[in-house]
């Protein structure tokens, strides 16, 4: 080894725990890269073989009932591929033992051979006996959630009627990857299942022989322009039948979802790192120069002995090359772990028959590259100063530091202070970009805190109002068909049932000149308490007038405000056409919906019958035995649990996004606990002469102490605010980037999460002033007074 | 006035009995002092001579309290320096204590009043700031920081910041060994003038022998020992030392 890198080694080793808190922040970057790069690339990959290889649609259509013979009319649209025609219905399930009530959607498969598109993975088991009408494939998640097992039965409750179902095979499909019912957040397998069954037994039970209710087909190329006429086409075909109006893939639910959270990780897996790498190489500056200040006889003795200025140069760019190295080296296993504990709680909601794990070793060069590059260039802009000096200059001692009286002295403070105290005054002023910066990283940190938890906070609030201001139901009913008022009647005769309320959506496209929106139509009684529509404030609004009720979003998508009409193209029974004005708008977390007074509604439709649900409150104590009696009801289609849904969604926050938000807030903590100790390490090399100087002439340990922390408090203190207000800055951001016709999260920072990012960030100081303080205890009095700097 | 005092009281400010030091470099033993009796009297401007190795600064940082004998004692006045405890040597060195150090070792970041006042602020009956400079001869540079300053200026400074407090005894090491000999001269009467008219009890300490000249008593050093201990019988003014 040459002795240049010998001395680098040992240079390093005597600031390691410097370099190692530098190196970490490294790391928690890459780390952080690795991770959302492994998941993402690994999810894409994995999405991709999958819509591949079981044929996931492009177009997704439903309707009430299609002839067959229309599917010909379907194959013949310009652009379309494949067609594939199915049976999908809505059922209650009954599965032995449980007695809470269960959802599901029954989906045809082909008598032979397998579905042109939208195919099945089986799992486990086999494909369907065309000729045993029992016999039923079942999702993967539902089969774990209940227990179920090949051979064992369940009910699907088919017009009152329990029609036994066999189980033969488990089996997942590409368009339920993200497999959520109805008006779901999140998946709860409890309660909502998908099950496939021959075509020819389900169109029998539900007496659809000779026709279809969903289509799905592939386009022959990409085009956003041949898909909007495609989809065009097919509404049109499908308008005579009861279309409900025809999506793209982008739409699909599930899909939706899982690109929702491959966008997510692509911008976070960027931004995140981008902020810790910063940080990392402006530490990597400020210590070098430091390194390299003290360093200056050396370097002056090392040219004065022949060593060139570039191969001086490249000595202090290995001490950083060094730290970045070893950052990335922690930072690439961390992230690679880490990406696959996160693919691990991915895959538990969103399920795939295979796993393609893929690392962007590419992603990770590059990462590495610029961390490499930035510290390169850090390194380089704290040695030129030295390096160009000539070697008689550099071995003289560097002449005094010039202070000036602190702007803040100037203004009139400087009567009131201490002598100490204009002493880390002017120290800091005397270096304002470099205040200014650690203030920024230390920010930073409490920033990435705040957004950690307010996501919670906001989670928190959207369930807050989701489910005890607008939803008070305890569970809500769908019927299959619309029912006249007696069924309310019927249902509130029940045993146990204290409130009902009956609520109708209809289908409907809204549209304003060009744009038009496909959505339903909530119709609510008025005066309704068991489901209600709010206002900014979360006040309820009386739905009293004729007109429409849109959410913001919805508004805001067709371009009409209160006032203006809307022309609604009904969706079902006659298909009326009607311009309906828009009497207000609301903003809504869940969904995007658009509401009327239930009997303007009828009118609109021009039916008598509008109401296909109800809301129930009922009594605890007697829930089982009404969970059985309205699963006898013939007329019923599905009963939704408020509590599972809350429980679902808990479930999932705390999985998936705590193990997110720890990941992110242990990083943050880093980050926090780097600048910090840093900076303290820093004032500690260059004031310890004049603390030694302090000491000797009889100042305590104590007040030399407070001298140095007082630095460290004031860019900490400076920085919590400011940390708190860019961390309200990127929530914000943040969740507009979630905003979506799904859900949208309401900016909602409590105050609790200000005081624990403030308290963690002030923690990393008390820690770094705690370890620095015992180094200032063992200052050797003697041997400063002995040298000049 | 110094001749007085040490008729009138003949207990020594410091006192010294059979004090030795051992440093343990790594394998080393250095005996820095090797068994010193050394009594110091009140308001004495002593010079203690030696070259480098002898042991000069580890008996100024004994007296000073910024560091134990390893053996012996040394009491100042009725204190016990070498059982002392980290916090009574701090509150010894805040109280009695004045040091002058060779790098004189101001506050960068402070100006020469404030220097000074770093110290008054901290002490009981100080001297004003702006009197202690006027004292040294630097009541026209108050508002300079070392930055600005000549390294003679910045020592004078530093010898304001010592007897500001009205220190009992005035420890400087080397004070002009970074100085030419214009500005030591200088510095050497700015220690003069604080001697005769505070009448502080003053330890030098040098290898300049030279400035023995000015002292009332002279205390050479060789390898850990005193080797002559001569009291002058006519003090030189510093003006006219040369070297």
């Amino acid at each position: 080894m040459r002795a240049l890198d010998r001395k680098l080694l040992r240079d390093l080793w005597n600031v390691r725990s410097q370099v190692l808190a530098i190196a970490l922040v490294v790391s928690s970057g890459i780390a952080l890269l690795v991770m959302a790069q492994g998941v993402f690339g690994s999810l894409l990959t994995t999405r991709d073989a999958y819509y591949t290889r079981y044929a996931f649609a492009d177009v997704f259509a439903g309707a009430k009932r299609v002839p067959n013979w229309v599917e010909q009319r379907i194959a013949a649209i310009p652009g379309v591929g494949k067609v594939q025609t199915r049976v999908v219905v809505a059922v209650s399930l009954d599965v032995p033992g449980v007695s809470d009530p269960i959802n599901g959607r029954l989906i045809s498969l082909p008598e032979r051979g397998r579905p042109a598109l939208n195919d099945v993975a089986l799992r486990r088991g086999r494909f369907l006996d065309p000729d045993r009408a029992e016999e039923a494939l079942v999702g993967e998640r539902f089969a774990e959630a209940h227990g179920l097992d090949l051979g064992d039965r369940l009910f699907a409750v088919i017009n009152g009627r329990r029609q036994p179902l066999e189980i033969v095979g488990v089996a997942l499909s590409p368009e339920f990857v993200y497999g959520i019912g109805p008006g779901e957040l999140v998946p709860d397998p409890k309660h909502f299942g998908f099950l496939w069954m021959t075509r020819r037994h389900l169109a029998t039970a539900f007496e659809m022989e000779g026709g279809f209710n969903d289509v799905a087909l592939t386009l022959t190329d990409r085009s956003p322009s041949l898909e909007r006429a495609a989809i065009v086409e097919l509404d049109a075909i499908l308008d005579p039948y009861g279309g409900l109006g025809a999506i793209p893939r982008a739409d699909q639910t599930s899909n939706w979802y899982l690109q929702n959270e491959l966008s997510q990780l692509e911008t976070m897996g960027l931004l995140v790192p981008l902020i810790f790498l910063a940080v990392a190489t402006f530490l990597l500056n400020v210590v070098l120069r430091r390194t390299v200040a003290v360093q200056r006889e050396q370097i002056a003795a090392l040219k004065a002995l022949g060593y060139s200025n570039v191969r001086l140069g490249a000595h202090y760019v290995q001490w950083a090359v060094v730290v970045v190295a070893l950052g990335a080296l922690i930072g690439i296993v961390a992230g690679l772990l880490l990406a696959e504990a996160m693919l691990g709680v991915y895959m538990e909601y969103f399920r795939f028959p295979l796993l393609v794990y893929k690392v962007s070793v590419s992603g990770i060069l590059i990462a590495v590259g610029v961390s490499l590059a930035a510290a390169t260039v850090g390194a380089l802009g704290a040695v030129r100063s030295v390096v160009s000096l000539p070697p008689a200059e550099a071995m003289r001692p560097a002449p005094p530091e010039n202070f000036r009286v602190s702007l803040f002295e100037r203004l009139g403070a400087r009567r009131w202070l201490s002598q100490p105290a204009r002493m880390v005054l002017r120290n800091l002023s005397r270096r304002p970009v470099r205040a200014v910066l650690s203030i920024v990283g230390i920010a930073s940190a409490g920033a990435i805190m705040v957004v950690g938890w307010a996501m919670m906070d906001s989670m928190d609030e959207l369930l807050e109002v989701q489910f005890n201001i607008i939803q008070r139901q305890d569970l809500s009913v769908s019927f299959f068909e619309p029912v006249e008022r007696s069924a309310v009647h019927e249902l509130a005769a029940l045993p146990g049932v204290m409130q009902v309320e009956p609520t109708g959506t209809v289908a409907a496209r809204l549209r304003n000149g060009h744009r038009q929106k496909q959505t339903a139509i909530q119709a609510l009684a008025p005066g309704a308490r068991l489901r209600r529509v709010v206002d900014v404030d979360y006040r309820a609004i009386e739905l009293d007038r004729p007109g429409l009720v849109l959410s913001t979003l919805l508004a805001e998508q067709l371009q009409v405000e209160p006032g203006d009409e809307v022309v609604v193209e009904v969706m079902e029974a006659a298909r009326p056409v009607r311009e309906v004005v828009l009497t207000d708008t609301v903003d809504d977390l869940l969904g995007v919906t658009a509401y009327m007074e239930q009997e303007s509604l009828q009118r609109l439709v021009r039916r008598d019958e509008t109401m296909n649900g109800a809301m129930l409150r009922i009594d605890s104590l007697a829930e089982e035995r009404l969970y059985g009696l309205l699963k006898a009801m013939p007329a019923v289609a599905g009963v939704t649990l408020r509590s599972a849904a809350l429980q679902s969604i808990r479930t999932y926050m705390l999985d998936n996004m705590s193990m997110m938000m720890s990941v992110n807030l242990f990083f943050a903590l880093i980050i926090a606990f780097g600048v910090i100790y840093n900076t303290a390490r820093i004032s500690l090399s260059e004031t310890s002469r004049e603390l030694a100087s302090l000491r000797v002439i009889g100042f305590t340990r104590a007040e030399i102490s407070s001298i140095l922390l007082g630095e460290l408090g004031i860019l900490t203190l400076a920085a919590i605010p400011l940390g708190l207000l860019l961390g309200y800055g990127m929530i914000t951001g943040v969740m507009s980037a979630f905003e979506s016709e799904l859900f949208r999260l309401p900016v909602v920072v409590d105050p609790s999460t200000f005081v624990v990012s403030a308290a963690a960030v002030l923690g990393s100081m008390v820690i770094s002033a705690w370890t620095v303080r015992r180094k200032l205890h063992d200052l050797d009095l003697v041997a400063v007074l002995k040298t000049r700097e | 006035m110094p001749a007085q005092a040490l008729a009138s009281h003949p207990a020594p400010v410091f006192a010294m009995r059979g004090v030795t030091k051992v440093y343990v470099m790594g394998e080393v033993e250095v005996h820095a002092l090797r068994g010193v009796d050394l009594e110091l009297q009140e308001g004495e401007f002593a010079v203690l001579l030696g070259p480098s190795g002898s042991g000069k600064s580890t008996l100024l940082n004994i007296l000073g309290g910024l560091d134990r004998p390893t053996a012996g004692q040394v009491t100042y006045r009725e204190g016990d320096l070498s059982e002392a405890g980290e916090r009574a040597l701090t509150r010894y060195r805040r109280r009695h204590v004045g040091f002058v150090f060779q790098f004189y070792n101001l506050i960068p970041s402070l100006t020469a009043r404030e220097n000074v006042a770093l110290v008054t602020e901290i002490a009981g009956d100080p001297i004003a700031p702006e009197d202690a400079l006027a004292l040294v001869g630097l009541k026209y540079r108050l508002d300079h920081f070392p930055s600005q300053m000549s390294g003679g200026e910045q020592q004078r400074v530093a010898i304001a910041r010592a007897i500001a407090k009205r220190p009992d005894v005035l420890l400087c090491d080397e004070p002009t060994g970074a100085l030419d000999i214009s500005t030591g001269i200088a510095v050497l009467g700015a220690l003069e003038k604080v001697n005769s008219e505070l009448g502080t009890t003053t330890a030098v300490i040098t290898h300049n022998a030279a400035i023995s000249a000015m002292a009332d008593r002279v205390i050479s050093l060789a390898d850990g020992l005193i080797t002559s201990d001569v009291r002058n019988s006519t003090k030189q003014p510093a003006v006219t030392i040369e070297w």
